[in-house]
C-alpha cells in the first residue's frame, strides 16, 4: 500500500534510496542557491498509475490561449512539461525538470553570455528558478537537450524550430499537475538543496524494477 | 468538423500500400466511432460471396472510441472490429459464414492514434513476411518484422520501444500464439491489456502483422471549447470525490467481484456446472493484495487504476504484469478449481505471453478436465498430460501445447465447439459457447433472464458485456462507440450524460431518441450482418448444460432454467426489437427505420 503523505516525504528524505524526483525552486525569493529550504515538486512512485492525467492537464494548460487559462482543454501530451514514462516490467515514472543546481543543460549551451543580461540562451529565470530559452539567441544545436537526456530528466523536446521547450516553469507557483493528479502522486513541498540527488528516468526505473519485481527485496 | 480528425488510415499489406481516407459528417453522426464506425466499414467490405476471416479480403481495424484522446475519464478504449475467425453458422449461406467480431482495449494506443491523426487503422491485405506498422503522424510505413517472429508480449512490449528508438510510441501486437493461430489468438498492447475476445488476434496473424506503433503529436480541437472545460472539470471533480466504489475498485479492480460472484452463485465454477467456488478466498481480491500485487495502473486520464502488477514467490514465483481479474481469475482458477493463488498468476502470465483469450482458455481447459473425468478421452488423447481438476502443472503444459499449436494442443486452439466435435459422445452439452464463441465468467443459472440474453444475442457469440436488455444492449454498444469503459460508465449520468460530451466535442446535439437510437442502429447493423451470412435465432442458443444439470451448493442449488421459461423471455425479446418472431432476423422496416438499408 502506498505510504501516508506524510510518511512518504519523511521516508524520501530521511532513508531514501533515490526513488525520488525533486524540482527545485525557492520559497523565499533570493534563497535558490543558499542554504535554506526549497520548494519543489515531487512524485511518489508507490501512488502513479501512470495515468498520464498530468500530462494532459500541463498540456491543456501551456496551450490555453483563451484567457481564462483553464487546464480542462483536451490537451496533447507531447506538449506536456511532465512525462509519464512507462517501463516493462510495469513502472511509470513522471518527470518534470528537476531546475538542477548546477543546471547542465545551460552549461552545455554554446550561445556566449550575453554582456547585456549575462545570460546565455538558455538561463535560469532568477525570479521564479524555472529554465528558460531566449528564442532569439537560441541556434536550436540541441545541446541542452542532449545533456538533459543522458543526465538528468530528459524533459527537453525541440519546439519545430529545435529551440528547447519541455521545461517545467511551475505554472508561476501553483503546479496544476500536482492540483489535479487524481492519485496524490505529486507533491509541491519543500526540501533542501544539499540532499537533492539526480537520476536518469532510465536509472529510476532500475531502483525500481529491483524494489518490486526482484526476489532479494521480498 | 470539429472533434474528429476525420479520416481514417488504410494499409494494405498485400500491395504494401497505405493511404488514408475522408469520412462524412454524416458517417460520424450515424455511427460516432469506435466499435460503430467500424461496424460501418466492415459492412462495406464484407461481400456477398462469403469473405475468409482469415483471407486477405477480411479488414482488421483498430478503431479508438470517439471520446478517446479527449482525457475525459476512461474513456480510451480501442475497438478491435473484423470478421470473426471463431463463429460459425449452424445453416450457412455462403462460404466462410461466421459472425462480425469485435474486442476492446484500454491502455494508451487508441489516444496515440488519435493525436497520430487518425479516427481508425484499417488493415487490409495479408504479407508473405511478418511486418509491422509504423506511424508518426503522416509518416506511414510497411516494416519488416522478421526478427520480431515468436516474440512474447512482454519481451516484444519493449522490442519495439528499443527498435524504433523512443518511449513515447505506443503499440499493440500479437503474441507467437495468434501468429501460429490459435482462433482466440488477441490483441495485446502495455504486455497486458488485451483485445482479448472474438479472435481478432488470430485475424491479425494470418496477415502477418505483428504490431502496430504509433505516434502523434496534432492537437485536438472541440466544437465547444467552453462546454468542454465545464465537463471535463466537472468530471475530474466528481470522478476525484472520495467514494465507496472508486476505492473499492483501486482496491481490487474486478477482482473484487471473485468474492461476491462466488457468494450469489454466479460464479463459472467446474466447467459452469457450479457458481459457487469453496476455494475462492485463497484467490480473491484480498489474498492478492496481501501477497502479490504491489501496484496499482490506469489507463490514459483514468482515475480508476482496476490493473495490477506485482510479485509472486514459490514454485511460480516471478514478475506478475497482470494481477489476477475476475475473468482470468475465474476462467483459469474456479472454473478448473484450482486456488494456487501463485500458479494462478503463472497461468494467467504465460497465456499472456503466447497472446491467447484466457476467457476462452478457461473454457477449452475446464471442457477437456470434464471430458477426462467423465472418461470420454484418456491421457493419449491429451500427450500424456492428465488433466486433473485442480491441479496447476498439467494445465501450464497445455497452455504451452495451445501456444504452440503442438499436438492436442492444435485441437485446443480451436475451441471448445471443435473439441466437442472430435470428441462427440454427446459432450457438446457441455461445450460452453454460443455460435462458437465460449461464455464468459458469469454463470447463467437464476440470471438467465438477463445473462442468457447477453450470452444468446451478442454478435460476437457468446458475451457478458452485451447487455441484458435491449436498453442496456444499446447503451453498450453505444459505450464501445465512443471509447467509454464500461467499469467507469455509471459516473456518466446527469450532467455528466454522454451526449453532452459528443455535443462539446463534436456539437452533435442529439436528442435522448436520437442518441439511442444510434446504439439501436449499430446493434441491428451487426445483427443484420450476421444473419446475411446466414445466423438465425436457432443459432441464439444455450449450451444444454444449463438446461440439465443443476447445482450441487450455493445460492441456486437445485434449480435447472425452464426452456420453455426462456423461450418465451426470448420471444419478448425479438418482438421489442422488431426482429422477426421465428428466425430472429431484423424486419425491413426495422432496417429502414434506422437507416441501415
Ligand atoms: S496524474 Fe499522477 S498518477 Fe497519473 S501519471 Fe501523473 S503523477 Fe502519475
Ligand atoms: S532542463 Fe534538464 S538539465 Fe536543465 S535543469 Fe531541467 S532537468 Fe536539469
Ligand atoms: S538548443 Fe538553443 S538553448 Fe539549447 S543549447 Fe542549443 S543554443 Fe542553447
Ligand atoms: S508545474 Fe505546471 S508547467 Fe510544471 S509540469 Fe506541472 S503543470 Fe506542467
Amino acid at each position: 500500500m502506498p505510504l501516508s503523505r506524510k510518511d512518504f516525504i519523511i521516508n524520501s528524505f530521511w532513508a531514501s534510496s533515490g526513488f525520488i524526483i525533486l524540482n527545485r525552486t525557492e520559497t523565499v525569493a533570493g534563497t535558490l542557491t543558499g542554504n535554506g529550504p526549497i520548494k519543489v515538486i515531487v512524485a511518489d512512485y508507490d501512488r502513479c498509475t501512470g495515468c498520464r492525467t498530468c500530462e494532459t492537464i500541463c498540456s491543456a494548460f501551456k496551450t490555453d490561449t483563451s484567457g481564462d487559462k483553464s487546464p480542462h482543454g483536451p490537451g496533447n501530451c507531447e506538449q506536456s512539461n511532465i512525462r509519464v514514462w512507462r517501463f516493462m516490467p510495469p513502472v511509470d515514472i513522471p518527470v518534470t525538470c528537476y531546475l538542477c543546481h548546477d543546471t547542465p543543460c545551460v552549461a552545455s549551451c554554446p550561445v556566449s553570455v550575453s554582456a547585456e543580461t549575462g545570460r546565455k540562451a538558455l538561463y535560469r529565470d532568477e525570479s521564479k528558478g524555472t529554465i528558460v530559452c531566449d528564442l532569439n539567441r537560441c541556434i536550436g544545436c540541441q545541446s541542452c537537450a542532449e545533456t538533459c537526456k543522458t543526465e538528468r530528466s530528459g524533459v527537453i523536446y525541440p519546439d519545430p524550430e529545435g529551440s528547447p521547450t519541455g521545461m517545467c516553469n511551475l505554472c508561476d507557483g501553483q503546479p496544476q499537475c500536482v492540483a489535479w493528479c487524481p492519485y496524490e502522486a505529486l507533491s509541491f513541498v519543500e526540501i533542501w538543496p544539499e540532499q537533492t540527488k539526480y537520476s536518469t528516468p532510465q536509472i529510476i526505473f532500475e531502483q525500481l524494477k529491483h524494489k518490486l519485481y526482484t526476489i532479494q527485496s521480498h | 468538423m470539429k472533434g474528429v480528425n476525420g479520416k481514417i488510415l488504410i494499409a494494405d499489406l498485400t500491395t504494401k500500400t497505405t493511404y488514408t481516407r475522408m469520412l462524412s459528417e454524416q458517417e460520424y453522426k450515424l455511427y460516432l466511432g469506435g466499435r460503430g464506425l467500424g461496424m460501418k466499414l466492415l459492412s462495406e467490405y464484407l461481400t456477398d460471396q462469403g469473405t475468409d476471416p482469415l483471407g486477405p479480403a477480411n479488414p482488421l481495424m483498430f478503431m479508438p472510441g470517439l471520446l478517446c484522446g479527449y482525457p475525459f475519464p476512461s474513456s480510451s478504449r480501442t475497438c478491435m472490429v473484423t470478421k470473426s475467425p471463431i463463429t460459425k453458422a449452424s445453416k450457412p449461406t455462403k462460404q466462410f459464414a461466421s459472425t462480425v467480431s469485435y474486442s476492446n482495449m484500454g491502455g494508451f494506443i487508441g489516444p496515440e492514434i488519435k493525436f497520430a491523426g487518425y479516427d481508425g487503422i484499417v488493415v487490409i491485405g495479408r504479407s508473405d513476411t511478418p511486418v509491422y506498422l509504423f506511424i508518426e503522424n503522416e509518416r506511414v510505413e510497411i516494416r519488416d518484422a522478421q526478427k520480431f517472429k515468436g516474440m512474447t508480449s512482454n519481451m516484444f512490449d519493449e522490442a519495439i520501444i528499443k527498435e524504433v528508438g523512443d518511449r513515447r510510441f505506443e503499440s499493440a501486437y500479437i503474441g507467437p500464439g495468434a501468429e501460429r493461430g490459435v482462433s482466440y489468438g488477441s490483441v495485446m498492447n502495455t504486455g497486458a491489456r488485451s483485445a482479448g475476445r472474438g479472435g481478432t488476434g488470430c485475424v491479425m496473424g494470418a496477415k502477418q502483422l505483428k504490431a502496430i506503433v504509433v505516434r502523434g503529436s496534432n492537437n485536438m480541437e472541440t466544437a465547444d471549447p467552453l462546454l468542454f472545460k465545464e465537463l471535463l472539470k466537472t468530471a475530474r471533480l466528481s470522478f476525484g470525490a472520495d467514494s465507496e466504489s472508486k476505492t473499492n475498485w483501486r482496491y481490487g479492480g474486478t477482482a473484487n467481484a471473485l468474492q461476491y460472484s462466488s457468494d450469489r452463485g454466479s460464479q463459472a465454477v467446474k466447467n459452469f456446472s457450479e457458481g459457487t467456488f469453496s476455494g475462492i478466498e485463497k484467490i480473491n481480491a484480498h489474498a492478492a493484495r496481501s501477497r502479490v500485487w504491489k501496484r496499482d495502473m490506469a489507463c490514459f486520464t483514468c482515475q480508476l487504476a482496476c490493473k495490477k502488477s506485482g510479485f509472486a514467490k514459490g514454485a511460480y514465483g516471478g514478475v506478475v504484469n497482470e494481477g489476477i481479474e475476475y475473468e482470468t481469475g475465474t476462467m483459469l482458477g474456479a472454473n478448473l478449481l484450482i486456488d494456487d493463488l501463485d500458479g494462478l498468476h503463472k497461468m494467467i502470465e504465460i497465456a499472456d505471453d503466447y497472446g491467447i483469450d484466457i476467457i476462452t482458455l478457461g473454457n477449452v481447459l475446464g471442457f477437456l478436465m470434464e471430458c477426462y473425468d467423465k472418461k470420454l478421452i484418456n491421457t493419449e488423447f491429451l500427450d500424456g498430460i492428465e488433466l486433473n481438476w485442480g491441479l496447476v502443472e498439467p494445465c501450464i503444459s497445455m497452455i504451452h501445447k495451445i501456444g504452440k499449436m503442438e499436438g492436442i494442443g492444435a485441437e485446443a486452439a480451436k475451441g471448445v465447439r471443435h473439441l466437442s466435435e472430435i470428441i462427440g459422445n454427446n459432450s457438446h452439452d457441455f461445450a460452453i459457447h454460443v455460435k462458437g464463441h465460449e461464455l464468459a465468467a458469469w454463470n447463467v443459472q437464476g440470471y438467465a433472464k438477463s445473462l442468457g440474453i447477453s450470452y444468446t444475442t451478442a454478435n460476437r457469440g457468446a458475451c457478458h458485456m452485451t447487455g441484458g436488455d435491449i436498453n442496456g444492449q444499446n447503451l453498450s454498444t453505444l459505450r464501445d462507440s465512443l471509447g467509454i469503459c464500461s467499469f467507469a460508465a455509471s459516473w456518466y449520468r446527469n450532467d455528466l450524460h454522454f451526449r453532452h460530451l459528443i455535443k462539446a466535442i463534436t456539437g452533435f446535439d442529439l436528442t435522448e431518441e436520437e442518441f439511442m437510437e444510434t446504439g439501436e442502429r449499430i446493434f441491428n447493423l451487426e445483427r443484420w450482418l450476421n444473419c446475411r451470412e446466414g445466423f438465425d435465432r436457432d443459432d441464439d442458443a444455450l449450451p444444454e448444460r444449463f438446461f440439465k444439470d443443476a447445482y450441487t451448493s450455493g445460492p441456486h442449488k437445485g434449480v435447472v432454467l425452464d426452456r420453455t421459461e426462456f423461450n418465451s423471455v426470448m420471444d419478448e425479446y425479438y418482438k421489442n426489437r422488431g426482429w422477426n418472431l421465428i428466425t430472429g432476423i431484423p424486419e425491413h422496416g426495422t432496417l429502414k427505420r434506422l437507416h441501415i438499408i
